[in-house]
């Protein structure tokens, strides 16, 4: 579903953001990436989402070649990629219902779809009863699920996650990752970048973890920091 | 996939109404811009009828009584023939005469029609070595069987285009002026529109918009802020040209008495303003697009 294959990405001279990173993800897995700030984290989602091209290497995504994409198929490649983000990326001016249904206006959805969609995908994300809210009425858990709802509405292959809970309490934390648990059943690649120590030790699920750009560590049912490995 | 209109419409008028201030600025531009620049275009067209038989430059007509001789006609070219001081020339006759007469008076059809062809006095255009010769040259003819009238109005004419060229001139340059802020003023209405959406912008993208998808509402605000601005302009156009025909008609100015623009010269210069103020307009938000949308 996923594949880096031997790539380089430097923002400056000198200034390595990925080194020399391989990697590949099944249909179906939930992988976390951890590791500190700046070690790459986000570059590498950023590659996956074709923000931004590698300086060398291949970045293979529902079998599509990212680096060589040309810029006009970018945006019907997204329609495959799920992402949400630590801030949510809500527009604050639209009601729950419209955040929603806007991923699937611009890109040209009719409103019969849109009417039989949205709803639906509010009540997966259990926020049905809150359509007509807006954004700052609603909790930080919320929020982010709303943001889930729209990064899957389309029922991508793959959902990238760039710190989800990063800013969220504990309590909102678990009902978004429970969610993001959920997509994940039904068959969606779930591709999460984390701080969040708590959860990748209690989730068990695949762990790469990144250090200056280079993968330092790639395991199956992981936890997040190679001191506490303890089963 | 086709882009919905509704979504278009919607998109383009919020985002018009959410800059009105600096949109109506860059509309009030592009109409006097083009106002004025229609108002030079009607004044070539006037000059150009109003000196039409003194094209080429012609010093010197020779009209000839609508009923003279053939005989009496030929005289006066054997004459124009053999004098020195003549360089060329050449005869009207009655039908060319009348169209050129249709042509200057397009603007009273009651008076085309109700003079014939047959009414219409043939005439000889001449061209002099030297303009100066003009009256010398007139007088011989002025007395000559079937002649009934000399006409060398040429210095007049000649400070007539002398002026209006000038004139013609700066109005251009000013208009052009104009055009340039009216498109750097577009440009900048489009900057903010797209700076005050940026956040809706970044999520079309992440959801997979397509690049025209995202900037068809803005580039469609800026070919409507130059659309509105043309339509003001050809309604100013309108306006000029009737005030012209009013001070022309109540002040008997003699030397603008041919000073016509005919109704399908108005058209051609109204669907011109439209066209330049669509155009300053589509230019003006497609390269703050280029430049500010990064998509």
């Amino acid at each position: 579903m996923i594949k880096v294959d031997r790539v380089n990405k430097r923002y400056k001279e000198d200034q390595y953001a990925l080194v020399d990173c391989s990697l590949e993800i099944d249909r179906g897995e939930f992988v976390f990436v951890v590791g500190a700030s700046g070690s790459g984290k986000s570059t590498l989602l950023r590659l996956l989402l074709r923000e931004e091209r590698p300086d060398s290497g291949q970045v293979w995504v529902a079998g599509k070649e990212l680096a060589s994409m040309p810029g006009w198929k970018v945006p019907f490649f997204r329609r495959n990629i799920g992402a949400i983000f630590q801030d949510f990326r809500l527009l604050p001016n639209k009601s729950v219902f419209d955040n929603v249904a806007f991923a699937l206006e611009v890109i040209g959805k009719s409103k019969r779809h849109i009417l039989t969609q949205v709803p639906q995908m509010l009540e997966l994300v259990g926020l049905h009863d809150k359509q007509d809210r807006f954004p700052d009425e609603l909790s930080g858990g919320e929020q982010q699920r709303v943001a889930i709802a729209r990064a899957f509405i389309n029922r991508p292959l793959i959902l990238l996650a760039d710190e989800p809970t990063g800013n969220l309490d504990p309590e909102n934390s678990w009902s978004v990752m429970g969610l993001l648990e959920r997509i994940n059943r039904t068959g969606t690649t779930v591709l999460m970048a984390t701080h969040d120590v708590g959860i990748v030790d209690s989730m068990r699920r695949r762990v790469i973890e990144l250090d200056h750009g280079e993968i330092k560590r790639d395991q199956n049912r992981g936890v997040y920091g190679l001191g506490q490995q303890s089963s | 996939m086709a882009i919905s209109l509704e979504y278009v419409v919607k998109e383009t008028t919020g985002n018009l109404w959410r800059n009105r201030l600096m949109s109506l600025a860059a509309v009030l531009t592009i109409s006097v811009s083009l106002a004025l620049a229609g108002a030079s275009l009607l004044l070539k067209q006037g000059v150009s009828t109003a000196t039409s038989q003194w094209k080429g430059g012609v010093q010197l007509l020779i009209f000839m009584h609508p009923t003279a001789t053939t005989a009496q006609t030929k005289a006066v070219s054997n004459q124009l023939k053999s004098l020195p001081e003549i360089k060329s020339y050449f005869y009207m006759d009655q039908a060319k005469s009348y169209v050129e007469f249709k042509q200057l008076m397009a603007n009273s059809p009651e008076l085309v029609q109700s003079v014939t062809q047959s009414q219409i006095p043939p005439s000889f255009r001449v061209v002099l070595k030297n303009p100066n010769d003009a009256p010398s040259v007139g007088s011989l003819f002025q007395q000559q069987a079937g002649v009934k009238d000399v006409n060398f109005n040429r210095g007049a004419i000649n400070t007539m285009l002398h002026v209006t060229s000038i004139v013609q001139l700066v109005i251009v340059a000013l208009a052009i002026i104009l055009l340039i802020s009216a498109s750097v003023l577009i440009l900048n209405v489009i900057r903010v529109a797209i700076f005050s959406r940026r956040r809706e912008v970044a999520v079309m993208k992440l959801v997979g918009a397509t690049n025209w998808f995202i900037r068809i509402p803005f580039m469609l605000e800026g070919m409507i802020q130059g659309l509105v601005g043309a339509l003001v302009a050809v309604v100013a156009v309108v306006g000029i040209q009737a005030l012209f025909e009013y001070v022309v008609a109540h002040f008997q100015v003699a030397v603008l008495s041919n000073f016509l623009v005919s109704s399908h010269d108005v058209l051609m210069t109204e669907l011109f303003v439209v066209a330049m103020g669509i155009i300053v307009g589509t230019a003006g938000s497609a390269f703050a697009v280029r430049r500010y949308l990064e998509v």
